[in-house]
């Protein structure tokens, strides 16, 4: 809401109270102040003259010389125009002043120097009126810069108007706001029709067939005005709050529902069948082109004007074209009504058409006001078009609002706020408001209807609270004691999660719960995927935003993809976040926590102290296996699988303690192709609800071993097919309880090993708790595992 | 022997101890020093030459020579232990200084990764609530109109929905626009004293430099007895010095939302400019942080606390905000870009 102070200054004296001033208590009141400008004309230097004496230029007949007074000394005016004469105030720019962006300067037209021009609304950047001088109010003062006499020198006040305030969607209501606020009188426009002998309850027949829709319908009529453009000083004001000047009779009703806040409409009376007005609802089928020239189709519960046989308004929304005011009217209909803001806020949602009037009626205006601002358009729209208003308006008001009455406890006010305001400020700041108080314990208050939004006891206590100042109140913290503050087992889990991942080396990337279906096949996934069962947005933002994730891998390659672009190839990033699944029967998804981690490039990068190496599946194996160390889980076992996006043979399941808990892998090369990723990608999506809700192997202090170990190391010979863990179990279970550990040092293929085999080293220590080893003894078992790694996996020693 | 020959005899032990003492502390190298221990202690040496002739001497004389001779041994054993470990060091720095590294070469990096800024920020609130008494709640992202709007005094046509643009999945189901659901279903769970925070994501139809469809936002609600507006600015108050600095100045006014009654914004001094206007806070030098208020009664009624018994302040902030007004990022969006180069500022 626009609101210039020079135009505030006529509902409420602003005198001593500077435009910043003013913004600031009304913020510090509750009307938010997006900003305040200043107002500048596009035009500089021009001032106000007034034409002396006009004589035909000697050697041009269509041109004037005039002699112009511009207060101290007269300035000789060569000028074309052909509306202008003696006596006439113009604007005048001499040579210096700025027009549209140019210097004007002194010029010799035929031999006769003009000191300067007369200038048109166009070349002043008022207005499109090109077609003569601009012609000033005869008032305008002699010598005064053009921009201080129109007006133009304004600070307009942007306004945050909430939704709970229509009434300062009106100028009045903002100086009822300021009034209080200062404590100073509000001034309403005194309003006083000036009737003819016609009535117009002759002419025109309004009825509210749904009158559940229409609070009141006021109606006036009036003949012989002339359409033509507003007079200058409205078109300024109409262009500062930001409405386009349209004509006279339109921007008087724009004029007037800025001021008061109601929107007001204008029909041409001639085009409406039947001389009959009737608010109903649609008919199913029925169609109106709205003034903004899109053909709209109505469904039953829209509200429209009508008159005997077509809609000819949206009511409350916008007019129809078929019955708007043009230069060929003759008598115009001025619609003033009230309209339920449910139905208003429906059909405008509906037809996706927002306006001025819907905007307000939406919010719920006052049906009091309506007649008062019919009366005062009516006024202005005789001042600025002519015309005779027709005696009477037809009022339509079935069942009037009255104003009602709260109670209000002063010790209650005390206890929501906190600060000990007095009765008596409390009356001061509700009668400033114009609420009648009455009574003691408790209060009893009278709300006039132009504040719909207070109903409730709290509300009252808010007006109490904002016009007595937030800034006033003390700074308590709450009282109560004993409580404790702090995060949940699992919520420090889940802490812990992140900072394992980041002590693992990983970055922590945030990316949008959103992707699409085109993501999808990008990363292979297949038609029949669970993953591809999606929670669908309806109205999305744009495609890319379709739907909800099922899986954190995709965001993390396009991270990586990303990255890439821009030359960052050493990607090492996870993400912690809910994915979202549909469930069958249920509104709401299923919304687990899941954990996924994405690797590619070089460990390192290139660093002097390292070698170069790019990453693998086993640093990526390593991360998880820390992550259940962390946790106090069992070790996780990994179960080879194909799974997309997943490149087969180096992907597996991830289970800890028998429950299967994720997926790892490297990531398909056929995919990493799509996503333009130069270096392979190993990543794992975990199902971190789950991982939390796995039990978690209590930490034993078992004492510091008092008897020295033995360590032997054992390489082995086996076949290609033999792996690591079947090993590992036949060491462990050959060792037994005195087999303390046992480390894998080394795989090696090549020189020295057969074609098919491998060699593997391990490192075996034994310790007994009880009594020092003697080596016969280690010797013994070592020999004993031998044999069975033969027996079981048939495998050699290759050394000792 | 005469006295004569006693004390020349003694003037000769006294001349070698200073001899030897002499090429000792001369002595540059440790192989050197082997050579006067073996010249004169050795077993033809100067000194044990002079022993091995105590026998000689007069019995009376011999106790005080031997003494002095034995004496002057020590003293050189003691001398020559002395410089050995001077020379040792020596010689120790002299073989260490052949192998000097170059300190200014960089050290190997330690492969720890980074916190997001977001998660950062959320942890520094957490913590401040946390320490006033308060727990962490949650919610769903997918969040029924319901608890979205209805249960915070939002009936179906309100017009205060338009404050926020909904991302609709049904007629009923939806992206929550903030994270003021998860009130009602904690008050529906649970019964007052209640002091809980609610950090989450949030979703709106939205997509600028200053609006990104998704971001985080962190709920407050404290509902006990004798809760009041002035509890509610102190506990604002406090929270906006502990994440802001004690410099900062805090405004408080009145705003509207429909859930809360009275209700309040919160601004923060501009950390841009400092309060003196510029482009970011729109010349006003205040910079707004976070939306809070009285719950309003009507909730209540939702979860059946009786509005006369316990009363309530809740509070929403924008986490995303909050960071790029700490850092000064201009762009929302940049924290769902996850660009190493943008991630790696905050490391
Ligand atoms: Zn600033």
């Amino acid at each position: 809401m626009r609101v210039p102070y020079n135009w505030l200054k006529e509902y409420v004296d602003l005198s001593g109270i500077s435009p910043p001033e003013l913004a600031d208590r009304l913020v510090m009141t509750g009307t938010a102040v997006e900003s305040v400008q200043t107002l500048k004309p596009s035009f500089q230097q021009v001032i106000v003259g007034e034409i002396k004496e006009m004589v035909r230029h000697p050697r041009a007949d269509k041109l004037w010389i005039c002699q112009v007074s511009l207060g101290h000394r007269p300035a000789t005016i060569v000028c074309g125009a052909t509306n202008i004469k003696v006596g006439d105030k113009v604007p005048v720019a001499r040579p210096g002043a700025i027009l549209q962006g140019a210097v004007l300067e002194a010029r010799e037209i035929r031999e006769v120097k003009s000191q300067g021009m007369l200038c048109s609304e166009a070349e002043l950047g008022l207005g499109e009126d090109q077609s003569g001088i601009l012609i000033l109010d005869p008032s305008c003062q002699v010598g005064l810069p053009l921009d201080e006499a129109l007006g133009l020198r304004d600070t307009v006040l942007e306004l945050e108007i909430t939704p709970n305030r229509p009434d300062c969607l009106g100028l009045i209501g903002i100086a009822r706001e300021v009034a209080a606020i200062f404590g100073r009188p509000l001034t309403v426009p005194s309003v006083h029709v000036e009737e003819g002998e016609l009535p117009a309850s002759h002419w025109i027949r309004i009825s509210i067939a749904d009158s559940d829709l229409c609070l009141r319908y006021s109606g006036r009529l009036l003949q012989g005005v002339e359409v033509k453009p507003s007079p200058l000083w409205m078109q300024v004001r109409l262009g500062a709050v930001g409405l386009r000047p349209i004509n006279n009779v339109v921007d008087v009703t724009n004029y007037v529902m800025w001021e008061t806040s109601q929107p007001l409409h204008a029909f041409d009376y001639g085009k409406i069948e039947n001389q009959q007005i009737i608010v109903r609802r649609a008919r199913e089928g029925e169609k109106i082109v709205t003034l903004d020239g899109v053909e709209r189709y109505l469904e039953s519960e829209m509200l429209v004007i009508a008159d005997d046989h077509n809609p000819v308004a949206l009511a409350g929304v916008m007019g129809g074209v078929e019955t708007e005011v043009s230069e060929n009217t003759s008598v115009t209909l001025l619609e003033s009504a009230n309209f339920d803001p449910v139905s208003i806020l429906r059909t405008s949602q509906k037809l996706g058409l927002r306006s001025e009037a819907s905007n307000r009626f939406e919010k719920g205006l006052d049906p009091n006001q309506s007649l008062y601002a019919l009366d005062r358009a009516a006024m202005l729209m005789r001042e600025v078009a002519g015309g005779t208003i027709l005696k009477g308006a037809v009022d339509i008001y079935p069942r009037r609002l009255a104003p009602w009455r709260l109670q209000l406890r002063p010790k209650r006010v005390i206890q929501i706020l906190g600060c000990p305001i007095s009765k008596k400020e409390i009356k001061a700041i509700l009668g400033s408001l114009e609420l009648e108080v009455s009574g003691e314990e408790p209060l009893e208050v009278t709300v006039p209807t132009f504040r719909r939004d207070l109903e409730r006891e709290i509300d009252l206590i808010e007006e109490v609270a904002r016009l007595y100042g937030y800034d006033k109140f003390p700074s308590t913290l709450p009282a109560s004691s004993g409580r404790v503050g702090e995060l949940s087992w699992e919520q420090k889990r889940i802490n812990l999660v992140r900072e394992v991942m980041i002590g693992c080396g990983l970055w922590e990337t945030i990316n949008y719960s959103f992707t699409d279906h085109k993501s999808m096949d990008k990363a292979g996934l297949k038609v029949a995927d669970p993953r591809r069962h999606s929670v669908a947005i309806a109205n999305p933002i744009i495609e890319d935003f379709s739907i909800l994730k099922t899986t954190l891998l995709l965001g993390l390659l396009q991270v990586i993809e990303k990255n890439c672009r821009v030359d960052k190839e050493n990607v090492f990033i996870f993400e912690l976040a809910k994915t979202y699944h549909p469930r069958d029967g249920q509104d709401l998804p299923h919304e687990p926590r899941a954990l996924a981690a994405a690797i590619t490039g070089l460990w390192f990068g290139r660093f002097w102290s390292e070698p170069v190496r790019k990453v693998d599946f086993y640093d990526l194996k390593g991360i998880v296996e820390e992550l259940a160390r962390a946790l106090d889980l069992q070790e996780p076992q990994w179960l080879p699988t194909s799974y997309d996006p997943f490149y087969e043979g180096k992907c597996a399941w991830v289970e800890i303690g028998g429950e299967r808990v994720g997926i790892a892998g490297q990531i398909h090369p056929l995919v990493i192709k799509r996503y333009e990723i130069p270096n392979e990608v190993f990543a794992f999506e975990l199902d971190l609800d789950r991982i939390l809700a796995l039990p978690t192997c209590q930490k034993e202090f078992r004492g510091i071993p008092r008897y020295p170990s033995i360590t032997v190391d054992l390489a082995l010979i086996v076949d290609e097919e033999v792996n690591y863990l079947q090993v590992r179990d036949v060491i462990q279970t050959g060792g037994g309880k005195g087999l303390k550990d046992v480390t894998l040092f080394d795989v090696y293929r090549g020189r020295q090993i057969p074609e098919g085999k491998k060699s593997l080293a391990f490192s075996l220590t034994f310790q007994e708790e009880d009594r020092t080893l003697r080596d016969e003894e280690v010797q013994e078992k070592v020999d004993r595992i031998v044999q069975e790694l033969n027996r079981e996996l048939g495998a050699e020693l290759r050394s000792r | 022997m005469s006295n004569g020959n006693r004390g020349s005899l003694a003037d000769k032990i006294e001349e070698i101890v200073s001899q030897t003492l002499k090429e000792i502390d001369r002595a540059s190298a440790l192989a050197e020093l082997q050579s006067i221990e073996i010249s004169c202690l050795g077993r033809k040496g100067h000194l044990t030459g002079i022993l091995r002739t105590l026998g000689s001497l007069d019995p009376q004389e011999r106790p005080w020579i031997g003494k002095l001779a034995n004496q002057g041994k020590e003293r050189i054993k003691e001398r020559l232990r002395l410089r050995q470990v001077e020379l040792e060091h020596k010689e120790l720095r002299k073989e260490l200084a052949k192998e000097t590294i170059d300190i200014t070469l960089p050290g190997r990096p330690v492969r720890r990764g980074v916190k997001n800024i977001i998660t950062s920020v959320v942890e520094e609130i957490t913590e401040i609530f946390v320490g006033l008494g308060y727990r962490v709640a949650e919610g769903p992202d997918v969040e029924l109109d319901y608890y979205n709007f209805e249960a915070l005094n939002m009936p179906p046509d309100h017009p205060a929905r338009s404050l926020w643009d909904t991302l609709y999945v049904t007629d009923k189901v939806l992206l929550r626009t903030h994270t003021s659901p998860v009130q009602i279903r904690y008050m529906e769970e649970h019964e007052p004293p209640i002091y809980i925070i609610a950090p989450g994501k949030v979703y709106r139809r939205d997509y600028d430099i200053s609006h990104a469809p998704m971001f985080h936002q962190i709920e407050g609600l404290a509902v006990d007895k004798n809760i009041s507006m002035a509890d509610l600015k102190g506990t604002l108050e406090a929270f906006t010095r502990a994440v802001f600095g004690p410099e900062a100045r805090i405004r408080f006014r009145p705003s509207y939302f429909p859930f809360t009654e009275p209700s309040a914004e919160v601004d923060v001094s501009c950390v841009i400019c400092g309060g003196k206007g510029c482009r970011v806070c729109s010349d006003s030098g205040w910079l707004e942080i976070l939306g809070a208020g009285m719950v309003d009664s009507n909730l209540y009624k939702y979860v059946g606390y009786d509005p006369e018994e316990v009363s309530g302040f809740a509070f929403g902030m924008g986490v995303d905000r909050i960071a790029m007004l700490k850092y000064g990022i201009s762009d929302i969006r940049l924290f769902f870009e996850n660009d190493l180069r943008f991630l790696e500022q905050f490391r």
